[in-house]
């Protein structure tokens, strides 16, 4: 335990200090890095939930928030209504939305093999790109609304400060799940289900109930973010599917469970990815840095399960 | 009965065979993408015996796809070195991947895998002058100088030398393993089978075989781009005629190609941009309430009234 804390204090030593020296030698990568960790985080906190309670990998997770995205859309453009005031009604329709959808689909399939479940998601992730591409076509769309190009000048450096909205949102996310999962009945029971199912079950812990509920929980608060994610980038049916793959890649380099970790391993995927955008013509590899963080993770995972 | 069924096989390849002489055109090349479909469903059915769900065919496709034409473009290897060249990449990524990732399996594999077609667009739209960037680029000659007869012939020897592979495997040891796997990996470590060398070669062997399909494609059609090469319809095809027929026997996605190949082709007309919807809602419906797939589920329930 001790030598732990040493490694963690190390660590935070290693990070204030990398920090430090990017901030002096290139401090937009900082800045803008630590607003895209944001929004990693904020996409991720909830597909970590639901993997960690139900143990599925929703792959159609950054097509909810798309679908959130739209509705936002919808809402402003008819409407009138600021896409982050469209976060609540948001919310109430997701979780309805994500009832139905549970109800219908991984109701069946949480006692099958992990195939089906995967397969299944699959299936539920091509029909809401494709569902949207048809509704709606792949024409990009985008919102302009005033406040995102606020920025603010400190020295010699101007930067937009919108982006800040991000951290804010993940900072509230991350929060708001660890109050529920440690204060309230439904998230220890929550915590309970996603460590031993039968277990649970045994103590009296209603646990369809339970599955039901995070699974509408995690897709409320992905589609929330959808409304958040539209007023800063222009949207289409496709825009979901990579966030989902980069969620997956923290939550496996975080460890399933550990949500306070996917913070962490967010500022470490959103500064590098914008450490390789800010080289002149290499910016198009940026998106390769989360595959080779899979890859990698899993070697190291595979080599500690060997030890052991 | 062993030889009513030999000569039943013999005149439906006769007829199959047959093809170009009494099928025009258009149906000609509805029928060389329905064999390249079915070497993709069939490739990646022999991995799922393994219990292995691979999300990557397009990836190891499109590798395929990329290695046959630029070995023509840039280099001026003959097609068909070129095409078995792709396999061999494939191949030969799928065992470094594999060695990388099979040691941690399930939904690991399956999100690298899914992962790894995405990785390989960036790739290539990152390297443009090699590999012609986003707008992809035109075969300067199709394989056989387009003869129909050949190509068709060419396609269908790849398919049918697949279902054989297949076949040979399903008598064979290897067969017993990979279930053994699929059912309870512990169990199948402890009787012996290393479960790790057991997958790590079979993909390899299916990626390749979906690296062929790719070549074949590119050579085919003389066109090559990261959108067309890399796209979702050859991850998901592939996959419904497999989940359909039957995932894990040999004939199911033969059968489950043949059903679905002509059905996509009117899907794609009737309803050009919704087609890929359905193909998901299939998935879906399979998953749900026909695990064992289509045909698989319809034996049961006939079976099971007489």
């Amino acid at each position: 335990m001790k030598g732990m804390a040493g490694k963690n204090t190390l660590l935070a030593a290693l990070a204030v200090a990398g920090a430090v020296l990017l901030a002096c030698w290139k401090p937009y990568v900082l800045i803008e890095g630590v607003q895209r960790a944001g929004l990693y985080a904020a996409i991720t906190l909830p597909m970590a939930l639901l993997m960690g309670v139900l143990g599925i990998v929703n792959l159609a997770h950054g097509d909810f928030m798309m679908l959130g995205a739209y509705l936002a859309y919808g809402l402003s453009v008819y409407l009138g209504v600021d896409p982050l005031l469209s976060i609540f009604p948001a919310m109430a329709v997701f979780f309805l939305f994500a009832m139905i959808v549970y109800v219908g689909t991984f109701n069946h399939v949480l006692d099958a093999p992990e195939l089906n479940q995967i397969l299944l998601a699959f299936g539920l992730m091509i029909i809401l790109t494709q569902g949207a591409n048809l509704l709606w076509t792949s024409r990009f769309i985008k919102i302009s609304l005033p406040y995102v190009s606020e920025s603010v000048t400190m020295g010699s450096l101007t930067f937009g400060t919108y982006g800040f909205v991000y951290v804010a949102a993940a900072l509230i996310i991350l929060i708001g799940l660890r109050v529920f999962l440690k204060k309230t009945r439904m998230g220890q029971a929550a915590l309970a289900v996603g460590q031993n199912r039968r277990g649970a079950k045994l103590v009296g812990i209603n646990v369809d109930w339970t599955h039901l509920i995070i699974f509408s929980l995690s897709i409320a608060i992905i589609g929330a973010m959808g409304c958040v994610f539209i007023t800063r980038h222009s949207i289409s049916p496709l825009v979901g599917f990579p966030y989902t793959l980069r969620a997956f890649c923290l939550i496996a380099m975080a460890g399933i469970g550990n949500l306070t970790g996917i913070v962490w391993v967010s500022l470490l995927l959103g500064v590098a990815e914008n450490m390789v955008l800010s080289f002149h013509g290499y910016a198009g590899w940026a998106d390769l840095i989360y595959f080779i963080l899979i890859i990698a993770v899993i070697m190291v995972k595979s080599r500690k399960r060997h030890r052991q | 009965m062993r030889n009513w069924k030999a000569l039943l096989s013999a005149i439906l390849l006769g007829v199959v065979a047959g093809l170009p002489l009494y099928g025009g055109a258009y149906l000609l090349s509805v029928a060389n993408l329905l064999l390249i479909h079915m070497t993709l469903a069939l490739s990646w059915s022999l991995l799922l015996r393994s219990g292995q769900l691979s999300l990557g065919i397009s990836g190891f496709f499109g590798l395929g796809v990329y290695v046959a034409a630029l070995s023509l473009v840039r280099v001026g290897l003959h097609p068909l070195v070129g095409i078995l060249l792709g396999g061999v990449m494939s191949g030969v990524l799928a065992l470094g991947v594999g060695a990388a990732v099979l040691h941690l399996r399930g939904m690991y594999f399956a999100i690298v895998t899914l992962a790894l077609a995405e990785a390989f667009r960036v790739i290539i739209r990152n390297v443009p002058n090699l590999s012609g960037g986003p707008e992809g680029m035109v075969l300067p000659a199709l394989i056989f100088d387009g003869d129909s007869f050949k190509t068709f012939w060419f396609a269908l020897a790849v398919a049918i030398s697949t279902l054989a592979l297949l076949m040979v495997v399903s008598r064979s040891k290897v067969h017993i393993a990979l279930t053994a796997i699929r059912n309870d990996e512990t169990v199948a470590q402890s009787s012996g089978v290393n479960v790790y060398q057991y997958l790590l070669w079979i993909f390899a062997l299916t990626s390749a075989i979906q690296g062929v399909a790719g070549g074949l494609y590119a050579h085919i059609y003389g066109f090559i781009s990261p959108e067309g090469s890399f796209s979702l319809d050859l991850v998901l095809l592939p996959i419904i005629m497999a989940v359909v027929g039957g995932a894990t026997t040999t004939w199911g996605p033969v059968i489950g190609a043949v059903l679905l190949g002509s059905v996509s082709e009117l899907l794609k007309i009737k309803i050009p941009h919704g087609h890929l919807l359905i193909y998901g809602v299939i998935i879906v419906i399979v998953v749900l309430f026909f695990p064992k797939g289509v045909i698989g589920t319809l034996q049961e329930k006939i079976r099971r009234r007489l």
